[in-house]
């Protein structure tokens, strides 16, 4: 069985993570102040319009979505286009294809330990405090339980994107510019940076084409929206789990075809 | 002052070889440039559609708020241009290679700094700049000497905290076991600093105005142009805190520096 | 000025974190203030003459790099006085460094984009090297390597091979007194190697300069050092020239001597017997002192202590007594005698 060699190196992240000391201490910090910052300048938008609700988006709503969605993004976030470019610039990544076990599996697993100690040290507080704050404003049920699937789905969507992008680092040096570009588009694109629900018509529409709204704004809906019926939350999972089957089997045979150039360049 | 030109004519050189050699690496060149631009104008985008919703922030209007973030994009052109080797101090430190910097009878800041000139700023400069000037047009700012001079040396002096902040940030490496974290959050503050400070609480206005001083980088010295009427003191010692909050980051990054013992062997 | 470097009774002690093992262990560090302190270097002291160029070896981790360190003024000595060219080095690191030259591995020191020569101007500005000095050492470099195709190239194009010539070019290139050389040889393929060594022997012959050279590779050492310091956890193990260190352990050689002509024919017992013969004809000889014969392929190997009788009168009389068709002379290598002193003080450390 493989699952010793996930365990192992879920397992090996987790206290390469905890290793960080102070840094922990400080990520910690840094999310509670962007919380604080965020809370003032929405107070000081709201405060230009009367009746409090925006495209059904309260103070509060928008609050908890954004909180929850940068909360979210330190946990997700596994920097891999990062990694996978400087395994190819510094000729690591030819020893990481001799592990036994394929690169991408290696490279998930490697990030899964980071992205669950993350979950415990910096969501799963985030949660209580907005818990508290707004006395109770996310609904505590079955909705919970989409959520952990929904997050999963979404972080391996992040993933299979990131896979993607990372596999053209063989083939440019610009690590730098592929990843900003790669960042800026998720985020804006699945609503971390503006809730979605702020977005124009057409914008809207266009932005749902693309699988970016799955990954942050899909399982956020599970904590902000109480007003989902079963139907609309399966049908939600549904589409996330077609884009982590579709977009894995893209990003696994873009991998196949542009390993080659490993071989040929020898890295 | 002997000392100063004799770094000033060293550093001219470095950063025109340096920007020589960067263009001859043209896609890295354009990618990180389109990378860059496209930042700014997802941030753009984002105002756009905040403006779509809300009619004001806090009393200040669409097009102030662009001029803001303008100002707070050219303003942070140097750290990006001229101080992007702060990003790779905690790697240095860590393999045992920032040693090498130790050896030259210069500056060890200095020397580190200079080794990187980073071109992507550039994009940058140019969104910030055609911000402010279409912000400018639209809030139809008189166009004076006075006016003119006061947005370059208000430039300038906003530019001196967000390096002070990140010399800041990137020293702690030589006193934490990685402390990539630090860097990342000190760099998400610049993301606050297009905001009016007003927008905050009293506690924040203190610490973005004293601790983490991101209300100077476009906040504060906008003013002279946005709000010509109301000058705080706060904006008039701008320039003289500037230069003491960047000394002080000077001096923290080379007690670093001089407590840097090197692990490797 | 007798001594350009001067180090007495030099001590470096490190505070470090004791980390726990263990996913447990991982959150107790997370608020641990355990700390245990190493020495790094335990009372070295050292002159070095100018014009010298010294050998500093040890295992890894023996503490050179940390005295190379306080050397070049990076570091202060817990305890301890040192002063190089006059000065003490982390009183004044700038102009210390004024006065040496540091290439250090694998980590070029030279603007990593720029192209050597435009590297080469600028530590002319840095150094203050006068237009005259700087056209006086380039043209030294032309003569000695073809440094000239290498000119408009950026470090980061650079193999790896010159990339290290260049350092080690421009750690010269301000003339200074002493040079510090960490592993300059490393990774390098046999011909760059040879190439390394001779520029430095050339460039230490021509400007008078001292050079330190740490190396793990006894061939650097054979070549360029008439003099070697040893050190091994923190400890100076040895201190002298090159030709005393073989004799640090007696002065051993061994004598090969083939004595049939066609010695691949023979079969074992025959050797055995022959091997008998030589034994009982050496204790007949020479009754005071201790051979160890062996047997090698075709030759008989006799290992001589030569404190005690020397390898020309062994095979006088030998030669005397039985036909020898062949004779091999070999040195006990820089290699395996410092190994030996590794190995001693390993010993050493253990019955303690």
């Amino acid at each position: 069985m493989r699952v010793r060699a996930w365990l192992a190196l879920i397992r090996a992240a987790i206290m390469e993570f905890l290793q960080f000391r102070v840094s922990a201490l400080v990520m910690l910090l840094g999310n509670i102040i962007y919380l604080i910052v965020i809370y003032n300048l929405w107070k000081a938008i709201y405060a230009s319009v009367d009746g409090g609700v925006v495209n059904g988006m309260s103070f509060n709503d928008t609050m908890i979505y954004l909180v929850l969605a940068s909360a979210q993004f330190t946990f997700m976030e596994a920097y891999l286009v990062w990694e996978m470019g400087r395994a190819v610039q510094s000729g690591k990544i030819v020893l990481d294809l001799l592990k036994p076990i394929p690169y991408e599996q290696y490279l998930l697993f490697g990030m899964e330990g980071g992205n669950i100690a993350a979950f415990v040290v910096t969501f799963i507080p985030t949660f209580i405090i907005v818990q508290i704050i707004t006395k109770g404003a996310i609904p505590m049920g079955i909705n919970l339980v989409y959520y952990l699937i929904a997050a999963t789905l979404g972080m391996l969507i992040n993933f299979t994107i990131d896979f993607m992008v990372g596999t053209i680092c063989l083939y440019t040096q610009s690590i730098w510019g592929i990843n900003i570009m790669k960042e800026v588009v998720v985020l804006f694109m699945s609503g971390a940076t503006v809730p979605l629900a702020f977005f124009p018509e057409t914008l809207k529409k266009i932005v749902m084409f693309f699988p970016f709204h799955s990954i942050y704004n899909t399982p956020l809906m599970f904590l902000t929206n109480s007003s989902l019926t079963t139907k609309d939350s399966l049908l939600m999972i549904l589409e996330q789990l077609l884009w982590v089957i579709g977009l894995f089997i893209i990003g696994k045979i873009f991998w196949k075809i542009s390993e080659r150039t490993i071989t040929v360049n020898g890295g | 002052m002997k000392r100063l030109g004799f770094y000033l004519k060293i550093y001219r050189k470095i950063v025109i070889q340096s920007f020589k050699s960067k263009m001859s690496y043209r896609s890295d060149f354009i990618i990180s440039m389109i990378g860059m631009i496209l930042t700014d104008i997802s941030e753009l985008l984002a105002f756009y559609i905040i403006f779509l919703n809300f009619p004001s922030v806090c009393g200040w209007t669409y097009y102030e708020m662009l001029f803001l973030y303008g100002f707070s994009l050219v303003s942070l052109t140097p750290l990006q241009c001229l101080f992007d080797n702060n990003w790779h101090l905690r790697h240095y430190v860590y393999d045992g290679d920032f040693i090498k910097y130790c050896f030259r009878p210069i500056d060890i800041f200095f020397y580190y700094i200079s080794e990187e000139f980073d071109t992507k700023g550039i994009g940058q400069f140019l969104v910030g700049m055609g911000t402010i000037i279409f912000a400018w047009n639209k809030l139809k700012l008189p166009v004076t000497f006075i006016n003119v001079l006061a947005m370059i040396v208000a430039l300038f002096t906003a530019s001196l905290f967000m390096i002070g902040i990140m010399n800041f940030a990137a020293a702690t490496c030589f006193f934490l076991t990685n402390s990539g974290y630090v860097m990342v959050t000190m760099n998400k503050f610049r993301d606050y600093a297009k905001y009016p400070v007003t927008v905050f609480s009293t506690f924040f206005k203190i610490v973005f105005t004293f601790i983490i001083p991101i209300a100077y980088i476009a906040y504060y010295p906008s003013l002279v142009v946005l709000r010509p009427d109301h000058i705080p003191v706060l904006t008039w010692i701008a320039p003289a805190y500037g230069i003491l909050f960047f000394f002080l980051s000077y001096k923290f990054w080379m007690l670093g520096a001089n407590k840097y013992s090197g692990t490797g062997s | 000025m007798e001594y350009v470097i001067e180090l007495k009774n030099i001590d470096k002690e490190f505070k470090v974190l004791n980390r726990h093992e263990g996913l447990k262990g991982s959150f107790q560090d997370l608020f641990s203030r355990d700390y245990k302190v190493i020495k790094a270097v335990n009372n070295v002291s050292m002159k070095i003459k100018p014009g010298e160029i010294v050998g500093y070896l040890g295992p890894n981790g023996a503490g050179k790099s940390t005295t190379i360190k306080i050397m070049t003024g990076v570091l202060q000595p817990t305890r301890g006085e040192i002063l190089v060219n006059g000065q003490i080095p982390y009183k004044n690191r700038t102009s210390n460094a004024q006065n040496i030259g540091v290439v250090f591995g694998q980590r070029s020191q030279l603007w990593w984009s720029l192209p050597l020569i435009e590297s080469f101007k600028l530590l002319k500005d840095i150094y203050g090297i006068s237009d005259k000095d700087y056209k006086e050492m380039l043209a030294l470099y032309e003569s000695l390597v073809d440094i000239k195709e290498l000119y408009s190239k950026p470090i980061r194009q650079m193999s790896l091979g010159q990339r290290t010539l260049s350092d080690i070019l421009a750690a010269f290139l301000h003339n200074p007194p002493i040079v510090f050389l960490d592993e300059p040889t490393i990774g390098l393929d046999v011909s760059m190697k040879a190439k390394i060594r001779n520029l430095i022997k050339a460039l230490n012959k021509e400007k008078n300069t001292t050079v330190i050279l740490t190396t793990h590779d006894m061939g650097d050492v054979d070549a360029l050092c008439e003099r070697i310091v040893i050190i091994d956890k923190g400890t100076m193990l040895y201190d002298n020239d090159i030709n005393h260190l073989k004799s640090f352990f007696g002065a051993y050689r061994t004598l090969k001597i083939k004595i049939d002509k066609h010695a691949e024919e023979l079969s074992q017992d025959i050797r055995d017997k022959e091997k008998e013969q030589i034994e009982n004809l050496l204790k007949e000889g020479f009754e005071a002192a201790d051979f160890t014969v062996g047997q090698d392929e075709d030759f008989y190997s006799i290992l001589i202590d030569e404190s005690q009788v020397h390898l020309m009168k062994v095979l006088q009389y030998l030669q005397e007594k039985i036909k020898i068709y062949d004779v091999l002379l070999e040195e006990i290598s820089t290699e395996s005698v410092i190994r030996k002193i590794y190995e001693d003080a390993e010993n050493l450390k253990k019955k303690e």
